[in-house]
């Protein structure tokens, strides 16, 4: 299973792929506590990135590749309104 | 690029055919503005269309599918009607044809299409798909300008600012290296999901890519009508790759990406937009960067900008008059200007404007270089403050893909095209070489009887020895003529063979096997017309195989057999035969079954029923009307298939048997004749009249005592090796009323000949020796007679009919 769902907290592993997004979407809508943990995630689906993008979730961990942490915090650190009012 | 011999041949039928079809497409297209209301050349045009497009997919010739599809979607259109047929329309078509047809020779000449193509099919298949009536387009393909979109120019500078300082500068150190920097605005399809595609990953394996973003297309709905498999977001990247290397990796979706190419100078004005906007942490570096007295980026901008008007200086300096003079000066004021804007001094424009009037109309550069002298925000060592707010550079100044090269839309596709590598005959061109060749080797006969008579009727030996030398090289000519002729019709049986691998993998998923295709002697070939005319029974032959003969996994795990079953398709040549063998692992055929389907099918009386062995009874798969399988399923079970197969190899003069073992497996054995233009025929005497059987039909010739021949109620019988042979003399067959010859010993001259699993001996006076014959079919009224298969030329001109043994059995 690419994402772990533990009691407050989604743990995502490997390459994460479009069908997680709906049960990611799910839980985060039922329980907008829910952190992140992204150390082990080598990729996920776009599909997942703007749930995570839409929801603005906790981030407990951000992914260990550089790379991908580089795209993410640039989605997911600022506010959302920020994102949008960029354009 | 490569040569013929090392392509693959897949590749090979398909530019073949693509070059047919685009005939036939222009063709039908220009006959349709003629005739705009016939359904049934719309039909025809559609299918074309659609073939090709089907085609092409095979490969990965995104370019070539896109327009095609664009314009099978068109044609649907007016098929039904929603749409009518006008000369702008076929033009778009015509024009969209044109364009395959150029890639088309560029696959034929490179295997490959130019990556820079992407953009020109995307042009085109929206300019088809702008003809569609307006619910049909879609969101990204309606709007109605024809600029290609992957260089399609910016309304505005890319939002350079977004990008962090470290890669700014990173990208501005690459630029003064000579490196292209590119903004790339990605902006996927939101039903991009369902194709199987991750915007995501596509856009961090950008190649190059220094810096990528994510964001929202639109703002994001909130989460409780967030629809996760609609894609919202766009991606923005900085990249360092060259702008084909982007555009061959965005080549599947360059309708959906906006490439533009940076000025190494905007990386530098950007800078002025982070004060405001910019991540914590980035005003401190900036202003860092402000505090070195020379920053590093803004000489190489200063040096890139002496460059720049130096050239221009060039060209103005040039004492030449092109007929293109007005449109250079033009384009240098434009420069100019721009540059000028660029180093913060925009109010000198409306002097430009005079000084450019003033140049087109002494038809000389003076003016502008005068103009060039008198600015003084060029002086190279003090660069003015960047002022951020003007800078919108004008759209001349972003740098323009480097595709305008491209195709000329317009041009005829002919202008570029090579011609084919291989020549394209008619095969009745082919065909008639054969033919020739064939009298040849009837004619060229004749010659050792020519020796023969001027031996023996004139006596002149010398003569008829070397009537006889020459003879011996015309024929040894005549044979190489006839191999290369031969060869210009083989064909490897690869050819069809290619077809099975897709073939075996699609049915056996639908019906849940699981089966590994083997194939062995691709490289074996056989003349054009048995190439092609074993397809169809052979994909009959894999879809029994797949659907009675292979288990599934849990039927064959149970039987202790391996879970994935093999298909093996073997060909060899053997003499001058092919032998195709197709053998699966599977179940194999339960004689005691068959037996019992054609009796009730009433394919075998009782008395067949007790008396055929386990190897007929197998055999009887291929009697007209036999099916076993109790459902009808869409592959097989129709009750038509193996009586189809075996017509189609007996029209080839082939055989065709089928071996198996209950729980092994089957196994089918095609052979055919290599080439079906030489037919071996054995001369056999009768009535002092000669008579051809082909030798695929003979088994043997033998001499049987005449009190050996015992008679059993009317007919005549012998036994040979153990074996009860029915008799009938050839003279009662043909209604000659002379009985059959005896040699000295009292011997009857018999020849076995064998049509299927039948044997008979045909009585006959005398044997004669075997020749190559080309058979022609009987003309005219002798057609109906079939006892004859047809007829040939002998070396002295004598004609020899040939009998055709299946009808005497």
């Amino acid at each position: 299973m690419p994402i772990e769902f533990k009691k407050n907290r989604a743990v995502f592993r490997g390459l994460v792929g479009v069908a997680e997004a709906e049960l990611l979407l799910e839980t985060l809508q039922k329980k907008s506590s829910t952190r992140i943990d992204l150390a082990a995630c080598d990729h996920l689906h776009t599909a997942n990135l703007q749930v995570l993008m839409a929801a603005r979730p906790a981030i407990a961990c951000w992914p260990k590749n550089p790379e991908l942490r580089s795209w993410l915090e640039d989605a997911l650190k600022l506010p959302a309104s920020a994102t949008a009012a960029q354009e | 690029m490569t040569d013929a011999s090392s392509r693959n041949p897949l590749l090979d039928q398909f530019l073949v055919e693509a070059h047919e079809l685009l005939e036939g497409i222009s063709h039908k297209l220009m006959e349709l503005e003629r005739l705009p209301e016939d359904p049934g050349l719309i039909n025809e045009l559609f299918r074309m269309v659609h073939t090709l497009k089907g085609n092409s997919g095979l490969f990965t010739f995104p370019e070539m599918t896109r327009v095609l599809h664009a314009g099978e979607d068109l044609l649907g259109k007016v098929r039904d009607g929603d749409l009518k047929y006008s000369p702008p329309l076929a033009d778009r078509l015509l024009d969209a044809m044109d364009f395959v047809g150029l890639l088309n020779a560029e696959i034929e000449r490179t295997q490959s299409i130019d990556a820079s193509r992407a953009i020109d099919s995307a042009r085109l298949a929206e300019s088809l798909r702008a003809m569609m009536p307006a619910e049909a387009t879609s969101v990204f393909s309606s709007s109605a300008d024809a600029v290609p979109p992957l260089s399609r120019v910016p309304a505005s500078m890319p939002p350079l600012n977004s990008v962090p300082e470290e890669q700014r500068l990173e990208a501005f150190r690459r630029a003064g290296e000579g490196e292209k920097v590119h903004w790339i605005t990605y902006q996927p399809e939101p039903e991009c999901f369902f194709q199987g595609d991750d915007p995501f990953h596509r856009a961090r394996n950008t190649p190059g890519v220094l810096w990528g973003r994510a964001l929202a297309a639109q703002p994001l709905p909130p989460l409780a009508a967030f629809d996760t498999y609609s894609c919202a977001l766009k991606f923005h990247m900085l990249s360092v790759a060259g702008h084909a290397e982007l555009a061959e990796y965005f080549r599947y979706v360059p309708d959906q990406v906006e490439v533009v190419a940076v000025d190494p100078l905007w990386l530098t004005l950007a800078e002025i937009g982070t004060q405001n906007s910019a991540a914590p942490g980035h005003s401190e570096i900036a202003a860092v960067r402000f505090a070195v007295p020379q920053p590093l980026g803004l000489t190489e901008g200063a040096v890139e900008l002496a460059r720049l008007l130096t050239v221009q200086r060039q060209i103005l300096a040039l004492d030449d008059q092109p007929a293109w003079l007005p449109g250079r000066l033009k384009a240098v004021a434009a420069v100019l200007g721009n540059c000028a804007r660029a180093a913060g001094n925009s109010d000198d424009s409306p002097h430009l404007v005079a000084a450019l009037a003033t140049a087109l109309d002494r038809a000389s550069g003076q003016p502008l270089l005068d103009w060039l002298d008198a600015q003084s925000c060029f002086g190279f060592c003090t660069l003015p403050p960047l002022k951020m707010t003007e800078n919108r550079p004008d759209e001349a100044v972003v740098t323009k893909a480097p595709a305008e090269d491209g195709v000329k839309f317009g041009r005829r596709a002919e202008d570029n095209q090579t011609g084919p590598r291989a020549l394209k005959v008619d095969q009745a061109k082919v065909d008639r070489l054969m033919n020739l060749i064939g009298e040849l080797i009837v004619e060229k006969n004749a010659l050792p009887y020519l020796a023969h008579r001027a031996e023996s009727q004139y006596g002149v030996r010398e003569l008829s020895r070397e009537i006889r030398s020459q003879y011996s090289v015309i024929n040894r000519i005549a044979d190489e003529m006839q191999d290369a002729i031969m060869q210009v019709r083989m064909m490897a049986v690869s050819t069809i063979f290619q077809r099975f691998p897709r073939l075996v993998r699609d049915t056996s998923r639908k019906l849940g096997k699981e089966v590994q295709l083997v194939l062995e002697g691709e490289q074996t070939e056989a003349d054009k017309n048995i190439i092609e005319s074993l397809a169809d029974p052979l994909i009959h032959i894999l879809r029994n195989s797949l659907d009675h003969g292979l288990e599934t996994p849990d039927v064959r795990r149970a039987a202790g057999k391996t879970e994935v079953g093999t298909l093996t398709i073997r060909a060899a040549q053997q003499a001058d035969r092919v032998l195709i063998e197709i053998m699966d692992d599977g179940k194999g055929i339960d004689p005691a079954v068959i037996k019992q389907k054609a009796y009730e099918k009433g394919l075998i009386d009782e008395a067949a029923l007790e008396r055929i062995d386990d190897r007929e009874a197998v055999n009887l798969i291929f009697a007209a009307g036999f099916s076993t399988a109790d459902v009808i399923s869409d592959l097989s079970g129709r009750g038509v298939g193996m009586d189809v197969v075996r017509s189609a190899v007996e029209k080839l003069n082939g055989t065709v048997a089928v071996e198996s073992e209950k729980g092994k497996g089957t196994s089918i054995r095609i052979s055919l004749p290599l080439s079906m233009a030489v037919t071996q025929v054995m001369i056999v005497e009768s009535d002092g009249q000669l008579f051809g059987v082909p030798m695929d039909n003979v088994v043997e010739t033998v001499r049987v005592a005449r009190n050996a021949v015992r008679s059993i109620k009317h007919s005549r019988t012998a036994v040979l090796r153990g074996r009860i042979v029915p008799l009938k003399a050839l003279n009662d067959l043909l209604r000659i009323t002379a009985n059959p010859l005896t040699n000295a010993d009292d011997e009857l001259a018999i020849l076995v000949v064998q049509a299927g699993s039948e044997i008979l001996g045909l009585i006959v006076d005398g044997f004669q020796e075997t020749i190559g014959v080309i058979q022609k079919p009987l003309p005219g009224l002798l057609s109906g007679l079939s006892i004859w298969s047809g007829s040939a030329l002998m070396g002295d001109g004598s004609v020899l009919m040939i009998l055709n043994i299946r009808e005497i059995l």
